[in-house]
C-alpha cells in the first residue's frame, strides 16, 4: 500500500467520508468507549502525568542517541546469532528481505501486524515472488486483505469502518457459512489460519520496542498471531523504524505501560513479549533471525522542530481523541498513518508537502491530541510548525486565502487601519444582513449575515455556508465606543 | 480604604467587533468588585487567526502591535474575555522569547494576563458574583481555555453559585465545537460536522441556555444553531455572572469554608 | 536484484549510522557521558507497599477482570484441581511440559502426572524436536508452570526454556498455569528486574519470555470483544497459598 493511500484530492476524500455514515457513527461510538477505558485505566494506575513525564524522558533521550543504541542492540543482534540489515528507503528493506524470502525457498509467510510494513508496502512487493502465498494473520488485517487488500483506518484497529455483516461478506468468499456473531467469525479465522500457521516457513513482525542491551524485541498484541509467528516458522523478519529503540528492559516496561492504557485501556495486553532467534536447546522459535532498520525518512525529522514525532510509540490514543478523525475517519487522510501524528509524520516520512500538504490545515488546533499522548509530543503545536514551514518557507498556497490573510495581518497590527476595518465590516456586510427571525437569542442583536455572494471570497463563504454571522453593531455601538461613553458617564459621576 | 486594583481590558477582536455585550458585562462585573478598568485603544487583535493559519512572521508585528498597547497602560492585570485569545498572549513568551526588544515585554505580559473567570474566582477569590439567572443550561468547555491556559474548573465553580441556574452537564464536553479559527472557514465540511455533533450534544441537554467563556466558540456553535433553527439563548459566562446581580448575595472564597478548586480539577483526560 | 545485500555488514551499518548522526547534527558516541536516568521511581514504588495478602487479592480481582478463572488451593488439593480442570473442559489431549521430577514433586502432583490417564499425553520433549508445535496444536489444553504473576494486571510470566517452549503456551485451546503465592509481584516492573538480572548474570538463558494477561482476544470485529482468537479460548490461573 505504502505512504499514501489515495489518489483522491482530500476535500474529495473528506467529502466521500462524510456520506458514510456508518463509519461516522463508528468511529464516534469507538472514541466513546476509548475514553472512558482509557481514563479508567490512566487513573487506576495513578500519577498519569508522572508516568508520561518518563515516557517523554525515554524517548527523547534515544532519539538523541539514536545511532549509539542502534549500534549497541545490532551487535547485541549479532552476537546472538541473528543478521541486522539496516535500510535507508523502502525498496532497501523489501529488497533484503525478498533477497531472504529467495534464500530460504519461501512458500508461506504469515505475517503480524505491522504499520511498518504497510508503509513499506512489504505484501505487495513479497507477493511478486513467484510461489509465495502470504497471509497477514491480525484478525483486522486479514480482513482487509481478505477483502481486496481494503485501506485501513486506523494504527490500532484498522477495520474500524466495516461493520460485522461486511466482514461476514468478505469470509463467506473463503468459506465461512455461518451468521454475523463476531465470535463466530472470529473462531472462523482462527481455524483457517491456524492450518496455514502450522506450515509457513518464514514469519514477518513488526516491533514495538527493541531492547538495546540484550538484542531482544519486544512485541504488544491481543490475539495472540505475533506470538505464533515467532514460534512456528522456522525463519523470522522483524522490521522495524529506526526510532523503535529503548535502552533495556526496564523501560521497554515504563513504555508497554504507557502503550497499553492509551492504546486499548489495558493495563497491560493478553500478550507482551520479548524475544530473539531460538537458542540452541530451545525446540521452537526461528532459526534464522533477521532485524531490519528502516530510515525510509524519519531522518529527516532529526535536528528540525518535527524530532519530536520520533517519540511516537504508535498508540493511536490521539486519533481516539481527535475531532477532526471523528468525522472523517482514518481514510479521509490518504496516508496509512491517519489522525493527528499522521498528519504531523506523513508529511515528513514523505519529505516535503506535495502528497500530505493539505493535512496539517484539516485541525482545529484544539489540542485534545497534545494532551493525551503518553510521551507528550506537542502534537497540535507540530501541526501549526507544518503550517508555518508550508507558508514562510514555500509559500504554498492555493488560492486567495495567502491575500486575505496578509491583509487581516497588515489590518490586525495597525491600529488607525484596525479601526477602518471596524467600520468597513460594518458597511461591507450590512447590505447582506437581515433581521428575520432567530431561533437563537442574544446572539443577533443587530441581525444576521447569512447568504452571501458567490464572488465573496472563500473563507467568507466557508464560514456563511454553514452558520449564521452576527451582523456587527454600528460603529459607534461597538465595544471601544461603549467603553468610552461608559468612562466618560463614571467620570462625570466622579466629577458630580 | 484600600488599594483599587487596575484592570488593563484586553477585549479581543471578536468582542470589540461583534459583541459589545461580552465586554460591557465583563467591565461591569469588574468595576462592580472594586477593579478600576481601563481600555488602551491601540490593540487590535492578539494575532492568532493568522498565525495559526501559518503566517508567522507577517504576524509578528501583531503581536508587537498588541504588547505596546497593552502595556501602554499602568495596570496590576490585564483581563480578557476569552481562554483562547490571553492563551495566544501568554504564549508569546515562548515566540518571542529571543526577541531582543520584546522578550521581556512578553514575560511581563504573561505574568499579568488572566481570562475573565480565571481572574474571578483566583485573583479576587470571588466564589458567588451575586448573580441570578432563573434557567436550566448547560457549559460548552472550550478547548484553548481548558488544554493551553489549563483552566478547567473556575467558570464550573462560578456558575455554581448563580441563583437559580440549574446547570446540567454536556456530553462529551471534551470535544472541540469546530470553530479553530479560521478552520472553520477553510474546511467548512469538517467543521459542519463537528459543531453539528456539538448541537446535538447540546440540543440533548435540552437546557433554555448555552454559556461558555469563549465568544468565538459560541459564535460558532450559535451560528450553527441559528441556521438549523434550534432554540436556545447564548451568553458569555460574564453576562451570566452580571445577570440580576444582589450585592448582599457576593461571597468570596475566604468567607466561607468553600476549598479552592484546582485549576486543572481531577481526571486526566 | 544484481546485488547481494549484506546483513552484519560494517559498511552498512556505519553508512546508516554515521548518516544519522550527520542528519541529529549530534556526534555519535556521546552516550556515555549522559546515561539514562530516570526522573522518578514510579515504575518501582507503585503498589510496593503492598503485603502478600493484599497482593494476592488484587491478583484475584484483577485476573477476573480479563476473563480469567483463577483459583487458590494448597499444594495437597492441586492434583484433585487439575483433574477436575481436565474433566470440566472435557479434555482428551494434553500436553504438558517435560520439567524433571523434582519441580512436579514440590507441587505435590509427581503422582499425579505419572498416573494420568488421557487419549493423548503430550510433553514437550527434547526428543521431539519441532514436532513439539505440531502435538500443541492437537492438544485440547496446555497446563504448565508460570514464572511469576503479577497483581497489578493478572499477568503470568514464563521464559521459554527448553522444558516449556513458546508454542506450548499458544497452541492448544485451553490453558492452565500453575504459580506459587510466593511468586506473586506487585507490578511488571519486579518480574522485569528480575529477569534482566538473571540474563545480565548468566542464570537464565532464554530467547524468549512471554507476559500473558489472559485469554488471547480482539475487539477488530467493531469493537465487540471477542476472547479466544489465535491463542487459547480460556485460561486458568491456579495459585498454591503453601509455596
Amino acid at each position: 500500500m505504502g505512504l499514501k493511500t489515495s489518489n483522491l484530492t482530500f476535500d474529495e476524500r473528506v467529502k466521500k467520508a462524510k456520506q458514510d455514515k456508518f463509519m461516522q457513527a463508528a468511529v464516534g461510538k469507538a472514541q466513546d468507549a476509548q475514553f472512558e477505558k482509557r481514563t479508567r485505566a490512566r487513573e487506576e494506575l495513578g500519577n498519569w502525568n508522572g508516568w508520561r513525564d518518563l515516557g517523554e524522558q525515554i524517548r527523547q533521550h534515544v532519539i538523541k542517541y539514536l545511532p549509539d543504541y542502534l549500534e549497541e542492540f545490532s551487535a547485541n543482534i549479532e552476537k546472538n546469532g541473528g543478521h541486522v540489515y539496516f535500510a535507508k528507503t523502502d525498496v532497501d528493506a523489501t529488497n533484503y528481505i525478498k533477497q531472504v524470502a529467495k534464500e530460504k525457498q519461501v512458500k508461506k509467510v504469515v505475517k503480524s501486524k505491522s504499520m511498518v510494513t504497510t508503509e513499506i508496502d512489504l505484501d505487495k512487493e513479497l507477493l511478486k515472488l513467484p510461489g509465495l502465498s502470504l497471509m497477514e494473520t491480525d484478525l483486522a488485517e486479514f480482513i482487509l486483505q481478505e477483502d481486496n487488500w481494503d485501506e485501513p483506518t486506523h494504527i490500532v484497529f484498522p477495520t474500524l469502518h466495516k461493520n460485522r455483516d461486511q466482514v461476514r461478506e468478505v469470509f463467506q468468499k473463503i468459506g465461512y457459512t455461518g451468521d454475523n456473531d463476531p465470535e463466530h467469525m472470529g473462531r472462523f479465522a482462527r481455524k483457517y489460519l491456524r492450518q496455514y500457521f502450522m506450515e509457513a516457513d518464514l514469519g514477518i513482525t513488526g516491533c514495538n520496542f527493541a531492547i538495546a542491551d540484550n538484542g531482544m524485541i519486544n512485541l504488544v498484541t491481543n490475539e495472540g498471531n505475533a506470538d505464533l509467528t515467532m514460534a512456528l516458522p522456522k525463519t523470522q523478519i522483524v522490521v522495524m523504524g529506526m526510532e523503535r529503540i529503548v535502552p533495556s528492559l526496564k523501560e521497554a516496561e515504563v513504555l508497554d505501560n504507557l502503550l497499553c492504557r492509551s492504546a486499548v485501556g489495558q493495563k497491560l495486553t493478553s500478550y507482551c513479549t520479548f524475544s530473539a532467534g531460538k537458542l540452541a536447546d530451545e525446540l521452537d522459535g526461528p532459526e534464522d533471525f533477521h532485524v531490519v532498520i528502516l530510515d525510509n525518512g524519519r531522518s529527516n525529522a532529526l535536528n528540525t522542530a518535527f524530532e519530536p514525532i520520533l517519540q511516537c510509540i504508535r498508540c493511536g490514543a490521539c486519533l481516539n481523541v481527535c475531532p477532526v478523525y471523528r468525522q472523517i475517519g482514518g481514510q479521509g487522510y490518504g496516508s496509512i498513518y491517519p489522525g493527528p501524528m499522521g498528519k504531523v509524520l506523513s508529511p515528513v516520512l514523505d519529505g516535503g508537502y506535495e502528497n500530505f500538504g493539505e493535512l496539517p490545515y484539516a485541525c482545529s488546533l484544539c489540542g485534545a491530541c497534545s494532551e493525551t499522548c503518553p510521551v507528550k509530543i506537542p502534537l497540535h503545536e507540530l501541526i501549526l510548525e507544518h503550517r508555518k514551514v508550508e507558508m514562510n518557507k514555500l509559500h504554498l498556497d492555493h488560492s486567495l486565502n495567502n491575500v486575505i490573510f496578509k491583509t487581516i495581518s497588515v489590518g490586525t497590527k495597525t491600529p488607525i487601519l484596525f479601526k477602518g476595518a471596524l467600520l468597513g465590516e460594518h458597511l461591507a456586510l450590512k447590505p447582506f444582513s437581515n433581521k428575520k427571525e432567530n431561533s437563537v437569542e442574544n446572539l443577533y442583536p443587530e441581525g444576521k449575515v447569512d447568504k452571501v455572494p458567490k464572488i465573496a471570497p472563500s473563507l467568507i463563504h466557508g464560514w456563511v455556508d454553514v452558520r449564521d454571522l452576527a451582523e456587527p453593531p454600528k460603529v459607534k455601538e461597538n465595544f471601544r465606543h461603549w467603553y468610552d461613553r461608559h468612562q466618560k458617564e463614571k467620570r462625570g459621576e466622579i466629577n458630580g | 480604604m484600600h488599594l483599587q486594583m487596575k484592570v488593563c481590558i484586553f477585549s479581543t477582536c471578536i468582542v470589540d467587533l461583534l459583541f459589545p455585550n461580552v465586554g460591557k458585562a465583563m467591565v461591569e462585573v469588574l468595576e462592580r468588585f472594586g477593579c478600576e478598568t481601563v481600555f488602551p485603544k491601540g490593540q487590535v487583535c492578539c494575532g492568532q487567526p493568522t498565525y495559526n493559519s501559518g503566517y508567522s512572521k507577517e504576524t509578528i508585528k501583531t503581536f508587537y502591535n498588541e504588547i505596546d498597547a497593552l502595556l501602554s497602560v499602568e495596570a496590576d492585570y490585564i483581563v480578557g474575555p476569552s481562554g483562547s485569545c490571553v492563551a495566544m498572549l501568554k504564549e508569546y513568551k515562548d515566540i518571542l522569547k529571543d526577541d531582543p526588544a520584546y522578550a521581556q515585554k512578553a514575560q511581563i505580559l504573561y505574568d499579568k494576563t488572566y481570562e475573565f473567570t480565571q481572574f474571578i474566582y483566583r485573583v479576587l477569590g470571588i466564589l458567588d458574583c451575586g448573580a441570578q439567572l432563573d434557567a436550566t443550561a448547560t457549559f460548552h468547555r472550550s478547548c484553548h481555555m481548558t488544554r493551553l491556559l489549563k483552566e478547567r474548573t473556575a467558570p464550573f465553580v462560578l456558575l455554581d453559585h448563580v441563583k437559580d441556574l440549574k446547570m446540567i452537564p454536556l456530553n462529551n464536553v471534551q470535544l472541540c465545537c469546530g470553530f479553530g479559527g479560521t478552520f472553520s472557514a477553510k474546511e467548512p465540511e469538517i467543521s459542519e460536522a463537528m459543531v453539528d455533533d456539538k448541537v446535538n450534544n447540546i440540543v440533548a441537554t435540552k437546557a433554555q441556555v448555552l454559556i461558555g467563556a469563549d465568544q468565538a466558540c459560541l459564535m460558532n456553535i450559535g451560528g450553527r444553531m441559528n441556521r438549523r433553527g434550534e432554540k436556545i439563548k447564548v451568553m458569555h459566562i460574564a453576562e451570566v455572572l452580571n445577570h440580576n446581580v444582589d450585592l448582599k448575595r457576593v461571597k468570596y472564597v475566604k468567607d466561607t469554608d468553600h476549598q479552592m478548586v484546582p485549576a486543572n480539577g481531577s481526571g486526566v483526560f | 536484484m544484481a546485488e547481494v545485500l549484506k546483513a552484519n555488514d560494517p559498511k552498512n551499518r556505519e553508512d546508516f549510522l554515521d548518516a544519522i548522526a550527520k542528519k541529529a547534527n549530534r556526534p555519535r558516541h556521546e552516550l556515555k557521558n549522559d546515561p539514562l536516568k530516570l526522573l522518578n521511581d514510579l515504575p518501582e514504588t507503585t503498589l510496593a507497599d503492598k503485603t502478600p495478602a493484599e497482593l494476592l487479592d488484587l491478583a484475584k480481582k484483577n485476573s477476573e477482570l480479563i476473563h480469567v478463572d483463577f483459583k487458590t488451593v494448597k499444594a495437597d488439593q492441586l492434583a484433585a484441581n487439575l483433574t477436575k480442570f481436565i474433566e470440566e473442559k472435557e479434555i482428551k489431549s494434553l500436553m504438558l511440559p517435560s520439567f524433571a521430577a523434582d519441580k512436579w514433586a514440590d507441587f505435590e502432583i509427581l503422582d499425579w502426572k505419572d498416573e494420568l490417564e488421557l487419549e493423548h499425553l503430550y510433553f514437550w520433549d527434547e526428543a521431539n524436536g519441532r514436532d513439539n508445535l505440531i502435538n500443541a496444536d492437537k492438544s485440547d489444553a496446555a497446563i504448565g508452570f508460570a514464572d511469576y504473576l503479577l497483581a497489578e494486571s493478572g499477568t503470568i510470566t514464563a521464559a521459554t526454556v527448553k522444558e516449556q517452549g513458546r508454542g506450548f503456551h499458544f497452541l492448544p485451546t485451553h490453558y492452565l498455569a500453575i504459580v506459587p503465592q510466593s511468586k506473586i509481584l506487585p507490578r511488571m516492573r519486579q518480574a522485569i528486574d528480575r529477569y534482566d538480572e538473571a540474563l545480565k548474570q548468566d542464570k537464565l538463558k532464554t530467547s524468549n519470555i512471554n507476559f500473558i494477561s489472559g485469554p488471547s482476544n480482539s475487539g477488530d470485529i467493531e469493537m465487540v470483544l471477542i476472547v479466544g482468537v489465535h491463542g487459547p479460548l480460556d485460561m486458568t490461573y491456579v495459585v498454591i497459598e503453601d509455596r
